[in-house]
């Protein structure tokens, strides 16, 4: 019988949650053999949004935008390192745009079996959980989702397991 | 991180009583010093004033939300004032801004950065949420209304 996981995706959005994600998502990776993609969405539409809105001015918007470039780079090539850190093969993504809805596309362009996201941040406010890209992206994809938690855990398995 | 984070009373001013764009700024500027959030006012000031000289972040329906980045903070930081007078802020609208929110961001943060703003525009666009805002008397109030 075949592996229920064949292809598996992180989302990486610079957080410490996401980056304690992408060790787990290698590991597991790793451990069954599958395929790993890890995704950055910069969200250029929330810097429309902000300029629609008139609280970014243009060039505030490409200085941003260049911003988060440079960040999904760095970001990405942290999480190639940690792959290769464990003899991982690993293929990552840059997208622009909707961060959820980007996921989605990347997803399902990709025939992603599980995507792997960071613990979501406490809903400490009704509005929250409205407007959370990870939250909204666990909801809305067709693949299974894991949630990846206990981050001192997840950090001794990835530097014991060497 | 949610604006919830960093939203408590010390960083809330109500009401504003500067009557012009600087001072408002400085008010809101010196609020987060006293706060203990940033180290060095004058330098918050004049990145803020450097931003607002490039356009006015006064929007409309009272809303002004001036921010910049600087390396003042270590992380983003948030002040909300409140001027039910309503100030001259050389708003869209050509109207007073009453609510203020005025954000600092470390020049590497720009996501965290744009997620505040975000989250800033959404919560404006309820005139709801607005008229409860400006009407509040104490900081514990606003607190309150960004928990709901």
């Amino acid at each position: 019988m075949g592996s229920p996981i064949r292809t598996m995706m992180v989302h990486v959005d610079g957080t410490e949650q996401s980056i304690v994600a992408a060790q787990y998502a290698v590991l597991l990776a790793k451990q069954i053999e599958a395929r790993l993609f890890a995704a950055f969405v910069v969200n250029t539409r929330a810097l429309s949004d902000l300029v629609k809105t008139h609280i970014f001015l243009e060039t505030e918007e490409q200085e941003y935008e260049r911003d988060l470039e440079a960040d999904a780079d760095r970001y990405l090539n942290h999480v190639k390192q940690l792959a290769a850190q464990k003899d991982c093969p690993i293929e990552t993504v840059k997208a622009r745009g909707n961060v959820h809805q980007e996921l989605i596309r990347v997803v399902t362009e990709n025939h992603v079996d599980l995507l792997v996201l960071g613990e979501l941040a406490h809903v400490r406010s009704r509005r929250d959980e409205f407007y959370n890209e990870a939250e909204r992206a666990m909801r809305s994809v067709s693949c299974t989702v894991l949630i990846v938690k206990d981050e001192d855990r997840v950090y001794d398995l990835f530097e014991s397991n060497l | 991180m949610a604006l919830i984070d960093l939203v408590s009373p010390d960083v809330v001013r109500v009401p504003v009583s500067a009557e012009n764009k600087p001072d408002v700024l400085k008010e809101l500027v010196d609020v987060l010093y006293n706060a203990g959030k940033i180290s060095n006012s004058s330098d918050a000031l004049k990145a803020l004033l450097t931003r607002e000289s490039q356009g006015s972040t006064g929007l409309e329906n009272g809303i002004a939300v001036p921010h910049a980045k600087t390396h003042v903070v270590d992380s983003l930081t948030l002040a909300i004032g409140i001027a039910p007078q309503g100030v001259e802020f050389d708003a869209l609208d050509g109207e007073p801004s009453r609510l203020f929110f005025l954000l600092l961001a470390p020049p590497d943060q720009s996501g965290p950065h744009i997620e505040a703003l975000s989250e800033i525009a959404r919560l404006t666009r309820s005139q709801a949420f607005c008229r409860t805002l400006a009407s509040a008397n104490s900081p514990e109030e606003v607190v309150e209304l960004f928990q709901d």
